[in-house]
């Protein structure tokens, strides 16, 4: 692996998981919305 | 990057190689990942003894039946500033600390992937409790509605209520940044010879932490948030009246609350897998089990939460299935402790610190893992919820479980972090006073609770003084103990000095390393296999 496919896997595990927060966050909100 | 050529500690001739800048600049701008390590380790000691204060305030007022010293509504801010800052600002930081100081240490990675990501969360954190402690001041007092901040009562804590729901969202961005930041690291910067299951448990456990993490912190800023919109903006998720539930706010906050536990364990469980194998002399027995049972733990902890709201109303299916989903997670948790047994076995032990700590652990530890499975029964948790008994249980595993092995990690990379050796018979010391008052402490809440003493009360009826004046007497003793420890960091530095290998019996990249660990260490990768070779 060299220096530059590292960064790149490390921006797109980064972006992977701040998707899957946001997701997270957005969800359990929309479920509020549905629910109240 | 080609990796098979050089050895293992390639720091010494790294021609790049450059100190840390002078000055307050050094710890502001920190992207290096032992600095930032030491920085939340810090920060969580001090909040240790703020959170600790409270609870001096707690158990002096406690001592003896009737109001002694505070109102019940301060009595009340006490309880919920202690758990929300010795949960956020203590435990979980101390071991972001140790994650920031040895993961890329027992991986072989030159820093963290994501360097300044890792000084914003940092730096986030005494901004967080800064605003949590300023609610002190505040006219209405601070928050006092427990650190469950379940809806309708925390709408009535006064003008501290934004502060709290917007510290609170600053612990969770903190947590998240810095779990994506453990994820991507484990996963991009290892060793290349590091497979995932060669990888060390300590690692391993805070790989599993961190999905935790990722997965319901951004559930409890979800649930603040719509406490904050209910309370400003005229929405009604958790206001009845509006048309919303309640009792959601309580699904939502376990959901996120029953992990969180996990959260602040499976670390210290990796910790301890790490110092039990050294003090034995031997392998750690079952790495792999170890690993997967970690991940069962970790999957369980997402379908178990309602046993914390066994009391509220559910129907029988649901109270039944929470129960014995709940029950289930004792046995990927007794596989690790007959592993932890099982390593000790026939071992050629020794009792240092780290050693005692990790003993005392796996005993204490299991007290509360008892009283949690006792606590799981659903028709004798309608009798115990809410009660001593809860405070009891939580407490052994968080003081005991969590923090002893806090202590024992501090206490085994002590000498790889100052380079000397610390003072074994003041550690020892520290030990044996923390452990002797830790159970004067929370032992007798298990009878208080079984007798029916409720739970966030500044008084009490008369028959229950005997052993609440115990318990505060063992917990001033063990506030007084910590200061023990504080006494082993001042003199940390004045020791004999520390070997790389630190430990006969230790193993792993982290013990490669020179002792201090120089500022810069892995610039080249090293080759894992090393680091396995004294054992096999
Ligand atoms: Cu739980």
């Amino acid at each position: 692996m060299d220096e530059l496919e590292r960064k790149q896997r490390i921006r797109r595990t980064t972006l992977i998981f701040v998707a899957v927060a946001l997701a997270f966050y957005i969800g359990f909100i929309m479920m509020g919305v549905v629910r109240s | 990057m080609t990796a098979t050529t050089v050895d293992t500690n390639a720091a010494d001739h790294d021609d790049h190689d450059h100190g840390p800048t002078k000055g307050i600049g050094r710890w502001l701008f920190s992207t290096n990942h032992k600095d930032i390590g030491t920085m939340y380790l810090i920060f969580s000691l001090l909040m240790f003894f703020i959170g600790g204060s409270m609870a001096m305030v707690i158990r002096s007022e406690l001592a003896v039946p009737g109001l002694q010293f505070v109102h019940p509504e301060f009595f009340n801010s006490m309880t919920t500033m202690h758990a929300l800052i010795m949960v956020f600002g203590a435990v979980m930081p101390a071991f972001v600390g140790l994650a920031n100081w040895m993961i890329p240490l027992m991986i072989g990675a030159p820093d963290m992937a994501l360097p300044r990501m890792n000084n914003w969360s940092f730096w986030i954190l005494p901004i967080a409790f800064g605003i949590l402690l300023s609610t002190l001041l505040m006219p209405g007092g601070a928050p006092a509605g427990g650190w469950t901040m379940y809806p309708p009562l925390v709408l009535q804590t006064g003008d501290a209520f934004p502060f709290l729901i917007f510290s609170v969202h600053l612990m969770g961005l903190s947590s998240i940044m810095g779990a994506i930041n453990v994820i991507v690291t484990i996963i991009n910067m290892r060793a290349p010879d590091m497979t995932l299951l060669k990888m060390p448990m300590f690692v391993w456990t805070w790989l599993i932490t961190a999905y935790l993490l990722i997965a319901v912190m951004p559930v409890l800023a979800g649930a603040v948030t719509m406490l904050l919109t209910d309370q400003f903006f005229g929405t009604s998720f958790f206001l009845a009246a509006g048309g919303g539930d309640p009792v959601m706010f309580q699904h939502i906050f376990w959901f996120f609350g029953h992990p969180e536990v996990y959260i602040m364990i499976l670390p210290a469980f990796g910790v301890v897998s790490e110092i039990i194998p050294t003090f034995a002399r031997k392998k750690l027995f079952g790495h792999d089990s170890m690993v997967y049972a970690a991940s069962c733990i970790a999957f369980l902890s997402f379908i178990v939460w309602a046993h914390h709201m066994f009391t509220v109303g559910m129907p029988l299916t649901g109270q039944l299935f929470f129960m014995f989903a709940t029950m289930l997670i004792a046995v990927p948790t007794g596989v690790k402790i007959f592993n932890w047994i099982a390593t000790m076995w026939r071992g050629s032990m020794t009792f240092e610190t780290p050693m005692l700590f990790s003993l005392a652990f796996v005993f204490l530890f299991t007290i509360g893992g008892f009283s949690g499975l006792m606590l799981a029964i659903q028709p004798a948790d309608v009798q115990y919820h809410d009660t001593y008994f809860v405070v009891a249980h939580f407490h052994y595993v968080l003081v005991p479980g969590s923090v002893f092995a806090i202590m024992a990690g501090a206490y085994y990379w002590l000498p790889k972090w100052t380079g000397h050796m610390y003072n074994e018979k003041i550690g020892k010391l520290h030990f044996w006073t923390s452990t002797i008052f830790v159970n004067l402490t929370f032992f007798p809440m298990h009878f208080l609770g079984l007798a029916g003493m409720p739970r966030r009360i500044p008084d009490y009826s008369t028959q229950f003084t005997d052993f609440n004046t115990i318990a505060s007497v063992g917990a001033i003793g063990f506030g007084l103990s910590q200061l023990i420890f504080v006494w082993v960091l001042l003199t940390a530095k004045k020791g004999e000095t520390a070997t790389d290998r630190v430990w006969e019996g230790s193993h792993g990249l982290e013990w490669t390393v020179p002792s201090p660990a120089p500022w810069h260490t892995f610039t080249t990768p090293p080759k894992a296999r090393i680091a396995n070779e004294s054992f096999e």
